[in-house]
Parts: C-alpha cells; structure tokens; sequence
C-alpha cells in the first residue's frame, strides 16, 4: 500500500464523514432512538422496582372482614404491619389494575372455626394479569405461612411436643451471585441497546455511500478518477465504521447520565457504569462495526437504489439486532459458539463486563477475527462489483 | 489526443424471462468497429442517433470496461493497461453526473481535485478559476441539492475539468441545457481549444446538428456501432451532395448503417 492510495482513502473518507453530518435529518433520526430509548427503558424498570421496593417497605395489608379474626390481626400488627380495610368494589379495580395489592378475604366463621381446629379457609384474591398485585402475592403468602407455623407450634407445645420436630432439616440461603451480577438481571437489555445503536449508525452511510452513489448517478464518475477502487471502498467503509462507532460512543455514554436518575437505590448501588465500562463497551463494538459496514455495503452495492437496498439490509439488521435474544431466552446458557456470531458476541462479552468479570484474550479474538474476515472478504467484493454495477 | 482503433464491444443481457424459467442469454453487440482520431487544438464531434454506441464507446474510454477487441490509446498511454495513468490525463463528463447534494458545489469539484492527487489549495484555486471560466460564481458556495440543469451541467464539467487535463471527453453535455447556457458552453469550449485555453482535445458526442455545425472542426458519424463517415461539415455534406446537414446526417448514419447491419447478418 503506496502513499498515494493512503491519501486517497483519506480524501474519501474525510468527503463521506462530511457528507453523513450534513444530512441532519438522518442524523437526528438515528440519534434521538439510540441515545433516549436505553437510558428511558432503564429508568421505567427502575421506577417499577422502586415501587416494588417501596410497597416492601410500607407493609400494609388489605383485607376485607379483618373484624371476624382477631387473632389474626393480632398476629399482623405483631408483624408491626398495618392492617386496612379494601375497597368494597376491589375485584373489579384489580381486573382494571386500579388497585395494585393482592386482597386478604377472611370469611365470617373464621374465629370460631379457628378454635374448633377446623381449619377456616382464607382467600388471597389476586389478577394474574395485574402484575404488580401479582408481585405482592408472596410476601402475603409468606405472611400466612407464619401464621400457620405460629399457631402449630404453639399448639404442639402446649402438647408438650419440641417444636423441632416440625423442622426436620435447616436450611439457610447462601446467594453466590455478586451484586453487579445480579444486577445484570435487570440491565440485560443494555448491551441490545448499543448494538442496535452500531447498526443504525452504519446502515445509513454504508447504503448512501454505494446505492445512494448509483441512483444519484455519482459513482460512474467517481470511479473514472484516477484512484484504486479499493481505495475508494476502503475510505467509504472507514467513514461507515467510524460514523456507527460514533453513535455506540453516544450511546454507552448515554447510559452513564442515566444511572444518576435510578430512584431505586438498591439498584443504584448495583449497576454501575463508569468510564472503563463505557470504554469497554464501546471498544468490543469495533468489530461489528468494522464487519457490519462491510456486509451491508457488500449488500447495497448490488442495489440501483437505496429504498432496495435498504429492503435488502433489513434482514441482516433484524438478525444482528435480535441476536442478543438467543442469550435472553436461554440465560445462563452460554454456549461457545456465542462468542463466534456477529452480534450475539458482543452481546456476551458486554453481559460480562455488566457482571464486572475480565475479558480473556480467548473471549475476544473470535468476534475480532470474524470482523477482520468480513470486513476483507466484503470490501474486495464491493470493489469488484462498483465497476460491473456502472457497467449495466 | 485521444485515439481509437477498431474497438468492439458486446453486452450479455438476460432477456425477460418466463416465470420458473432460467433467463435466456442475449448477446448485443454495442460497438463494433469503431475508429477516431482526434488531435490536440480541436473540436471532435461524435454524432449518432440514439443507440449508435457513443456512450458505449465513451466509457470505455473511461476505463470503465475493456474493449473486446482494438485499442484505445490517450496521449500515447493504452487505457487498458495503464487506467489510471490515462484517466490522470482526461477530463470526462459521462452520461452519468449525478452530484454529491449535500455538499457545495466548490466542494464537489474539489473532492474530485483531490483524488486526481492535487493538494488541498491548488484544488481550491481551480475550483475558483472554472468557477469564474463557466461563469458559476453565485452556485459556487451553495450546495447542490436544487440546482436547475444548467448549474448541475457547469458544476459536472467544472468536476471533470479540475486536474486540469489535456483531453475533455464529454457526453451529450447540452441535454436538458437552455440557450443561454448552452450557449455559455459553447463559449467555455471554444476557449479551451484555444492556444490561449491550453489547446486541449475535445471530443463531444451529441445528436443535435446545429450544434456539431457550430462548434466542431472534425465530425465523426456514428451508426450502428461503427464510424461510418468523417470530415469537416463541409465533406460530409460535400461527400452526400446535399445542401442540408441534417440530410447529410440522415443519409449517412441511416441508409449506410442500415447497409452496414445488413452485411454484418450475413457475416
């Protein structure tokens, strides 16, 4: 490679960068989704698990007919819960989902049957489809289970039984998880995110730069300069690459402002997203770049014009950016083969650094190596079919 | 100075095809037997009807595919074997001149200065020099998307002339132009065959007479895909023995070109 074939790969590059900038309806489009709808997503989850949090912390229970069972509602204040009576018409505001705590119905026999060992039974009235009285249901069921576990051992002690019978085995719970990895439970959908966002960056200047430059009826005089077509390709790849590296910095970098306005400090305390994350983030998404710039240009070249070829890309765009599902749907199951697909690689290798595990060489070099083949393979193809695509 | 040789060229086209059905293969023969000469200091007008081959042969002078068969030569340098070399020394403005909209016009020509290898300030000062040559002063700073025909025209042409070159090579650069503008090229042209315009080669293909009788020294005919008679205007019209250019035309590009097909069929 000469001097004058560098100059001119730079001359394009610097022309197509220029070019993509002045186009700032795209260019908005492109950014607005990529830097809002991550850091947006993310602060709903959180709201949802500070309410959750916040319902935990106000340990309230909802009953209808607390007044037929004293020694229940001895035991709940105990508890130091509050006990409040629900809503005469609370069935139908939990199908609204207006009401958004499961609802205790305790029948009019309950104390009596309670003393005669009858065993009374309770209704924890719930709607599947109202998911936040749905969270609620455990900790209420738990609530009862102590109860129930009261009042036994209190009657077989009276029987002069240990109550430890009741317990044959112990157990206590042990979480091995570290807090970052529990957290990535929650942010999972992050690194989709910022490959969504290499995409958007990329596709859009990638078509321009090869259908857009056919139907415009630019690329036939471009090529009659006296300059290696592969020069030309490889500037307008380079001005791909480094436009959708642009909007995955925009977009790692969004999510940092994002963590200041999580409202639950739980989740706050766990996810943290720091400069050498973004760093990280931002550096495992050069392959993709890299090799996405090249396939989609691969693909547009053949297209006389940018609404096919954009027809052309969308399924590629659809594969790449719905890869990290593989990972979602099957979690935990990390297969090897992961770390080879575009996509699904970065999304692995993000989820580790998510979980503040160390990247191994073994861990990156496949997705590098697959880029580095896709981007040569598809670059000397564009190269070869600028001057059949003019040809016609 | 540009020189043609016996060059031949032809296109395999899938023909429409029935549905389930491979496409069957039909062979065109765009150019066949084409030759020119044209020195430096003058004006050679290609003229043809539509789908004579000018733009076939054209672009093959632009390297953009090789001749089957015969040579093209710029300057002495053989365009097959040395493009780039031979694209450094020519000016082309091809069928095809679509412009960057979201760019300058200034910015356009100099995009292309830069990849023929000027630097950044010498293609600016020729940028400003074909600005005030084709008259583009207003345009020049204003960029491209919703430029009338005229101004995409001057600023396609200023693109190609920008390194400079010692042959221009245009395709049909009076399509969809005005009088004043065509006018104006007319101008532009004239003073670049001048010795004071550096006495370039011009070769400009078109089908619109009055404007070979106006501008071009040499006339080369084309029809069918080959060359089939040159000279001056006045040979031409001498050669036919009519008194009308046009019927000139007619009778050399349609009675020999169809002629001319008829003894290709039977070779």
């Amino acid at each position: 490679m000469n001097l004058s074939f560098m100059r001119s790969v730079g001359v394009v590059l610097v022309k197509e960068v220029i070019d993509a900038l002045r186009d700032r309806r795209t260019l908005l489009r492109l950014l607005i989704p990529a830097v809002m709808m991550g850091p947006l997503l993310l602060m709903g989850i959180s709201s949802l698990i500070s309410s959750l949090e916040e319902r935990a912390d106000k340990r309230e229970v909802m009953v209808v007919g607390m007044e037929h069972a004293p020694t229940l509602r001895n035991f709940l204040e105990r508890q130091t819960y509050r006990v409040t009576a629900a809503p005469p018409d609370f069935e139908s505001r939990l199908r609204a989902s207006k009401l958004l705590e499961p609802v205790l119905v305790v029948g009019p026999h309950f104390e009596r049957d309670l003393l005669a060992g009858e065993q009374p039974v309770v209704e924890i009235v719930t709607d599947s489809s109202n998911q936040r009285a749905s969270a609620g249901m455990a900790g209420l069921q738990r609530l009862l289970m102590g109860f129930n576990q009261e009042r036994a051992v209190l009657n077989l002690a009276l029987r002069g039984v240990s109550t430890e019978l009741l317990r044959p085995v112990a157990f206590e719970e042990r979480n091995l998880a570290s807090t970052q990895a529990r957290a990535t439970r929650i942010t999972a959908m992050i690194p989709m995110f910022i490959i969504m966002a290499v995409l958007y960056g990329a596709l859009t200047a990638s078509l321009d730069s090869t259908a857009g430059e056919r139907e415009r009826g630019s690329l036939e005089p471009l090529l009659m300069n006296p300059v290696h077509h592969l020069a030309l390709v490889i500037g307008k790849w380079f001005a791909v690459a480094v436009l959708g590296m642009a909007v995955a910095l925009v977009s790692s970098l969004s999510f940092v402002p994002a963590q200041w306005f999580l409202k639950s400090d739980s989740l706050q305390a766990m996810f943290q997203f720091g400069a050498p994350e973004v760093l990280a983030f931002w550096l495992l998404q050069l392959p993709l770049a890299a090799g996405l710039g090249a396939v989609l240009m691969a693909l547009a070249i053949r297209s006389k014009t940018f609404k096919e070829a954009q027809a052309g890309s969308g399924l590629v765009i659809a594969l790449v950016s719905l890869a990290p599902m593989v990972s979602m749907l099957n979690p935990g199951g990390d297969a090897p083969w992961y770390l080879w697909v575009p996509g699904l690689s970065q999304n692995t290798l993000m989820m580790l650094v998510l979980k503040g595990e160390a990247l191994t060489f073994a861990q990156v070099a496949p997705g590098v190596l697959v880029g580095a083949v896709l981007t040569a393979v598809c670059l000397f193809y564009v190269a070869h079919s600028m001057r059949a695509a003019v040809a016609r | 100075m540009i020189e043609i040789d016996q060059v031949h060229k032809q296109f395999v086209i899938a023909a429409p095809a029935k549905p389930f059905q491979r496409a069957p293969r039909k062979t065109i023969q765009a150019v066949r037997g084409i030759s020119l000469h044209a020195p430096n200091g003058r004006i050679t007008g290609l003229l043809g009807p539509n789908g004579a081959g000018k733009t076939t042969t054209l672009r093959m002078l632009g390297a953009l595919f090789q001749p089957d068969h015969g040579t093209i030569t710029v300057d002495g340098i053989a365009v097959a074997k040395e493009p780039r070399q031979a694209l450094a020394r020519m000016g082309l403005l091809g069928d095809a001149h679509g412009l960057y909209p979201r760019l300058t016009a200034r910015e356009n020509v100099v995009y292309f200065g830069r990849l023929q290898g000027m630097d950044s300030d010498t293609a600016h000062a020729r940028a400003q020099e074909l600005g005030r040559l084709l008259d583009m002063g207003s345009i020049l700073d204003r960029r491209t998307d919703g430029f009338s025909q005229g101004e995409r025209m001057k600023t396609a042409l200023a693109r190609a002339l920008v390194h400079d070159p010692a042959n221009i090579i245009l395709d049909e650069p009076t399509n969809g132009l005005d009088v004043l503008a065509t006018r104006a090229l007319r101008e532009a042209l004239r003073f670049l065959r001048s010795p004071q315009g550096g006495s370039k080669c011009i070769v400009f293909s078109t089908h619109i007479m009055p404007e070979v009788q106006q501008l071009c020294e040499h006339v080369v005919i084309m029809a069918q895909g080959r060359s089939v008679a040159q000279g001056t205007v006045e040979e031409l019209l001498e050669l036919t023995g009519k008194s009308h250019f046009e019927d000139a035309f007619v009778q050399l590009a349609f009675d020999c070109g169809a002629a001319g097909d008829a003894q290709g069929e039977v070779a």
